[in-house]
């Protein structure tokens, strides 16, 4: 079984500056980190390798330090990975991004399965995995919780929708997007480390695929976003109610109808 | 001057105090209550490959450089210093059959040292610093020798699997071999109830007319001295990176009680009185990594560094120790109660001015080495 994850590099932490004219997320020379839900569709998909065999191959977007991302997902256990980076890029939109990564699986080409993390903890928008699946045409299931293997042709998926879990099977190939609760990703083993930088990593630009300009980059995203901003600290003061159950009762309703809640 | 580290180092960094927040550092306070680790912890190390990280790539380790070692021990000290001495114990022990062993022994031991913890027992109630006070015996039989005698307060004894055991081949002759807890006339003894590392099982072993075969000798019959003195220079470097883990913990812990708890309607952070504790807590830990810094650089390079070993531990142990019982006072009552982890942070920096040989040894040793610079 071929598979990709798409991962991305989100900002390894809450420092984050934004171009003052786009409103967009300033990530060159940003420290950055593995979007924590990537790590479990790298786990999935190197637990189903286990299983049934085949690779697991990463792709990412996103400035050179990306590279670093992929080498932590090949330290994982993926066996090769591209990057997608090129000044032509800047600016895609969700609607952008699945595009260039959906040309990006067609030239990777042989694709079984393609693994998101269920969104990006940047801007949990959890929208590329279904963008992509609707540009490739493929069947897809978002929030899976469990990923089964049923023959060369198909797998099960659990759903977790909340309330309710659903099971479909998918055609392959096929587009999922992986839940937390999916697994327990491993850590990165020494031996590994030293491994993931002799894994193949290719980059390629705008150049190396066949994109339509005016659906790449700021031309090709019609999000607009007119407004960043860093929501106020606020902070909360807490009152303990008295031991006793009654007491703290009537302390509790004296609160609520000072607060004009009752 | 700040390391530069190669980007496989820094994964390694990374990973490391990742896996050290949250594996090892919730359960360190329930490891001084119950002396123990959790149960599937040392499992779990050896599963992330915590055993490979300096055992060369030709035995199916990840090849990492005494220098990024050593500042991994110290990340991870910060979260469990008793983890730190686990993996310190193992380290030095592999190094002492990388450095000392036969390629025969190498190819044959080496590559289960990935998931089989090692340990160095040299102390017996006779003797500890004073190495020629040991009573354990190796005596010549054909094709190999007979080893008969007791080992106490082991790093990892008890847990440990393979052992390298100082012995006396001759009145005055020290020789060291590795044995295995599966060779018959082997068996463990107790563990020590101690009270700082509490972790961490530091236990004793007999061997009882335990057969090894010639080629499980380290170096040659009376180099037993220098193996073990390279032995505790290579845990010293380690240990110097334990302490200023420990130190960097306290720190972390006092500063931020010293931002949370008021008195007179201010931070207790903002007195002065506060301020100098934490300052010196912070200086103690930067001396102490500095120098357990330059003997790893030393030791990378190729350069003595037995001086500089026996300097991180001797200044950081003690170190260690005032840094915790300030950070303790910026705790004031709560430092002093065992529902915190001060106190045991202190007992497990007081290990250290003992393991590995006593601050008392370290400071002749230092001394020595200063005055033949100046012998006419």
């Amino acid at each position: 079984m071929k598979i990709v994850v798409c991962i991305k590099q989100v900002p390894g932490s809450n420092r984050v500056s934004f171009d003052p004219i786009t409103h967009n997320l300033v990530r060159e020379g940003m420290a950055g980190r593995m979007n924590p839900f990537d790590e479990n569709a790298i786990e999935a998909a190197v637990r189903l390798r286990e299983q049934v065999g085949g690779e697991v191959v990463l792709l990412s977007m996103g400035p050179d330090a990306t590279k670093e991302t992929l080498h932590d997902g090949m330290a994982m256990g993926a066996d090769s990975a591209y990057l997608l980076s090129s000044r032509a890029f800047a600016g895609s939109d969700t609607l952008a991004t699945g595009y260039i990564l959906a040309q990006a699986i067609r030239k990777i080409g042989a694709i079984d399965l393609i693994l998101f993390g269920r969104q990006a903890v940047d801007a949990d928008t959890g929208q590329v995995g279904p963008i992509v699946a609707t540009e490739l045409d493929l069947p897809q299931a978002t929030f899976a919780e469990k990923i089964q293997p049923l023959d060369a042709q198909h797998v099960v998926v659990n759903r977790d929708l909340g309330a309710v879990t659903q099971t479909v099977q998918l055609t392959l190939p096929a587009v999922i997007t992986v839940r937390a609760e999916a697994n327990q990703p491993r850590y990165e083993s020494p031996v590994a480390i030293q491994q993931s930088l002799t894994k193949p990593l290719t980059t390629w630009t705008d150049q190396d695929l066949t994109l339509d300009a005016s659906r790449i980059g700021q031309a090709g995203s019609p999000t607009i976003v007119r407004k960043v901003y860093a929501p106020e600290p606020t902070t909360r003061a807490a009152k303990p109610l008295p031991q006793d159950p009654k007491e703290a009762a009537k302390a509790l309703l004296d609160i609520l109808q000072a607060q004009g809640l009752l | 001057m700040e390391r530069q580290w190669t980007e496989p180092e820094q994964m390694l960094l990374r990973m490391a105090a990742k896996y050290t927040d949250a594996e090892l550092a919730p359960y360190d306070l329930e490891m001084a209550h119950t002396n123990r680790y959790p149960d599937g912890l040392v499992e779990k190390l050896i599963q992330t490959g915590f055993l490979t990280v300096m055992l060369p790539t030709e035995y199916g380790g990840a090849g990492f450089g005494p220098e990024v070692t050593a500042a991994m021990i110290e990340r991870i000290a910060k979260g469990s210093a008793s983890v730190a001495a686990t993996l310190e114990g193992h380290y030095k022990s592999v190094d002492a059959i990388l450095k000392y062993g036969t390629d025969a022994l190498k190819k044959a031991l080496l590559p289960q040292a990935t998931h089989r913890i090692f340990a160095f027992g040299m102390t017996e109630s006779t003797g500890g610093s004073n190495p020629m006070g040991i009573q354990s015996t190796a005596k010549r039989v054909a094709g190999g020798w007979l080893l008969n005698g007791n080992k106490v307060m082991i790093t990892n004894g008890t847990l440990a699997e393979v052992y390298c055991v100082l012995v006396k081949t001759g009145e005055q002759e020290l020789s060291v071999f590795v044995v295995d807890n599966s060779m018959p006339g082997f068996s463990f003894g107790k563990r020590e109830d101690f009270i700082g590392l509490r972790g961490t099982p530091i236990g004793e072993i007999f061997l009882s007319d335990v057969r090894v075969d010639d080629d499980h000798l380290l170096g040659r019959v009376g180099q037993g001295g220098a193996i073990g003195d390279h032995a505790h220079d290579d845990a010293r470097i380690l240990m110097g990176a334990v302490l200023s883990g420990i130190m960097q913990h306290a720190l972390s812990l006092a500063a931020k009680y010293a931002n949370e708890r008021t008195a007179l309607g201010t931070p207790i952070g903002q007195m002065q009185a506060i301020q100098r504790k934490l300052a010196d807590i912070k200086i103690n830990q930067e001396t102490t990594q500095l120098l357990w810094e330059r003997a790893a650089y030393a030791k990378a390079q190729g350069q003595p560094y037995s001086e500089l070993a026996a300097m991180a531990k001797a200044h950081g142990s003690r170190a260690a120790v005032a840094a915790c019982d300030d950070a303790l006072q910026v705790y004031a009552g709560y430092g002093y109660s065992n529902d915190y982890p001060l106190a045991h942070l202190m007992l497990d920096a007081r290990a250290l001015e003992i393991a590995e040989g006593t601050v008392e040894k370290m400071r002749t040793a230092i001394a020595q080495a200063e005055l033949k610079k100046e012998e006419a």
